[in-house]
């Protein structure tokens, strides 16, 4: 097949052999695939819609990054805490609204994630508004959120450029975030062949013949919930170290709709799935900024999240499941 | 023979709108017993299986079991107790593998716990042994032992009414109340859904509670039949007496051609 030469649609693959671009992408896509372990554990595993990962992202985030400048805790306290602050903060949340019906308690989530939002948005004492938290400055000296993993982060690319001269940047941020998602999955696949797991598949089944034969269902959403606004923190924590700054505008729904795209691309009730997903998403959205087209740049920046939302359509129309999703437990759950 | 009521039901109202599901009704279900429960369709025999089992709660009136008020208890908790239901439309976990929905049903596994599974392995894969043979015997029994791998999904509507039972028993009840157990199934298997009955109640003292429309299967195969009709209970006693009171014949029976 020969192609014309002067093709309109010009790509130019010169950005897949750029280090910088996969450094980018991959953390990016760590970062959500972070995310969409928990949405998996929610969605896929225990049958229950949350719409809410922004919000737990931002708690998260706002969290450690107001202990470290506004109480003066270490960053590495900070972070631990922030944890159990989203973790709890889930809980608070479940507790009334998992005892709704599903789509009602998806409302619920999205609603919450928008509070949170909007909250930092306002209480710029706090969180300094729209201009959101990075550095404190007190006369010459400056705290800054990131201080300490900065440090750990320079120290870690000393001692590597002593090999590799021109090392990306972003390594020790991948590495960290990656570590993170293989963690993340295998304590996942564990703990779901368990019998807390069978109890969570059994909740998604169907959640009366749970009850029907002793299991406290809603012990077991909150878990799950409980588990997916931890994930949602530590996403936070990497979103913030990769932006170096934390702003409401980082914590939009359309975050929460990415990860859902990532879950659905990798296949419900899959772990693995997600972080081939995360990356799969995520080598699409960015290497698109690189295909040359006719119109002006604002078009094809919307033309890009157009073709992903293509892509979902006939991912849905012809591999329900995903990638690595089970058709079975797609077709005979309903 | 003076039985044990292990079921006492007294003045239970259950209301939907304006609507008076159960209004009223009052029972008592002998331990170790088979008792049936009949009624026309909208007697409120359904919303009085919620009720008891705690699926829907009580507006006024009590549940008793065991000599405890159980009325305002989570349906888990009264299942934890040993008063296990099943429901009209099987609840078969469909998309888990046979041998799922039965371990899940099983009481006492620490690892249902996530604490227990990170730091208590070994007793979480002890019991899940146990519980895993237990499973396997009584698919064996229920002739199921062959379909323990496939997806519940994938039985025919007898089998699912049979893993619904086996799984029910794998709660280690010591009531069972059973929706319609019969509705549905081809006779042979029903046949042999009886049987099991039969035998639970001798071998294990299972006491049973069934809703059934199956005139035949109530007479032959109950103790005693309680008899609703527009919420309340109109007649309750041994077979022969129910099938003589004419309360009972004008509300629901009809008179033999």
């Amino acid at each position: 097949m020969t192609l014309p030469l002067e093709l309109p649609l010009a790509f130019t693959l010169e950005a897949f052999t750029n280090v910088g671009f996969w450094s980018g992408v991959l953390v990016t896509a760590g970062i959500y695939a972070v995310v969409t372990l928990g949405l998996q554990l929610n969605v896929g595993y225990t049958g229950i819609v949350n719409f809410g990962q922004a919000g737990f992202m931002a708690v998260g985030g706002y969290t450690m990054a107001i202990l470290v400048l506004e109480a003066g805790l270490s960053f590495w306290l900070a972070m631990p805490l922030a944890v159990l602050v989203t973790m709890a903060f889930g809980v608070l949340i479940g507790l009334p609204s998992l005892r709704l019906r599903t789509d009602y308690f998806a409302i619920v989530t999205l609603a919450m994630a928008e509070v949170v939002r909007l909250a930092a948005q306002n209480a710029q004492g706090l969180t300094g508004g729209n201009k959101g938290l990075y550095c404190n400055f007190e006369g010459v000296n400056q705290t800054c959120f990131d201080e300490a993993w900065q440090s750990v982060n320079d120290s870690i690319l000393g001692w590597v450029e002593g090999f590799w001269p021109d090392v990306d940047p972003l390594l020790p941020l991948l590495l960290v975030v990656w570590a993170t998602v293989v963690i993340g999955i295998v304590a996942l696949n564990y703990i779901q062949r368990t019998p807390w797991g069978r109890v969570l598949r059994a909740v998604r089944e169907d959640e009366d013949a749970a009850r029907a034969l002793g299991k406290n269902t809603l012990l077991y959403k909150l878990q799950s919930l409980a588990i997916s606004a931890v994930l949602g923190a530590l996403a936070g924590f990497y979103l913030a170290l990769f932006l170096t700054t934390i702003q409401p505008d980082d914590y939009e729904p359309i975050v929460t709709f990415f990860a859902f795209g990532v879950l659905i691309l990798g296949g419900l009730a899959s772990y693995t799935g997600v972080a081939i997903g995360a990356v799969l998403l995520w080598t699409l959205l960015e290497g698109m900024r690189f295909v040359e087209l006719p119109i002006s740049e604002e078009r094809t920046a919307a033309l890009r999240f157009a073709l992903v939302g293509l892509v979902l359509i006939l991912l849905m129309a012809f591999r329900p499941q995903g990638i690595f999703g089970k058709r079975e437990e797609m077709v005979l759950g309903r | 023979m003076a039985a044990e009521a292990l079921l006492e039901v007294e003045g239970v109202v259950k209301r939907f709108g304006g609507i008076h599901a159960v209004d009223g009704a009052s029972f008592t279900v002998d331990a170790g017993s088979v008792t049936a429960l009949i009624g026309p369709n909208g007697a409120g025999k359904t919303t009085l299986f919620n009720v008891v089992t705690g699926f829907d709660p009580a507006d006024a009136g009590s549940v008793r079991f065991d000599g405890e008020e159980v009325a305002h208890l989570g349906a888990h908790r009264i299942a934890r107790r040993g008063m296990v239901r099943t429901f009209q439309l099987t609840r078969a976990l469909a998309a888990m593998p046979v041998i799922d929905n039965m371990m899940l049903a099983a009481p006492d596994q620490p690892g249902e716990r996530l604490l227990n599974v990170l730091l208590r392995p070994g007793a979480v894969r002890a019991r899940e042994r146990e519980i895993t043979e237990e499973a396997m015997e009584l698919l064996e029994v229920f002739g199921l032992r062959e379909k323990a791998d496939d997806y519940a999904g994938t039985l025919s509507g007898g089998q699912r009414k049979l893993l619904e039972l086996a799984r029910a028993l794998m709660a280690r009840p010591r009531m069972l109340l059973l929706d319609e157990p019969m509705a549905g199934i081809n006779p042979t298997l029903g046949r042999r859904l009886l049987d099991h009955i039969q035998r639970l109640r001798k071998e294990e003292g299972v006491t049973f509670l069934f809703v059934e429309h199956d005139m035949e299967v109530v007479m032959n195969h109950s103790d005693r039949v309680i008899v609703m009709a527009e919420g309340r209970v109109i007649a309750a006693g041994e077979p022969h007496e129910v099938r003589a009171d004419q309360a009972v014949v004008d509300a629901y029976l009809g008179t033999p051609a």
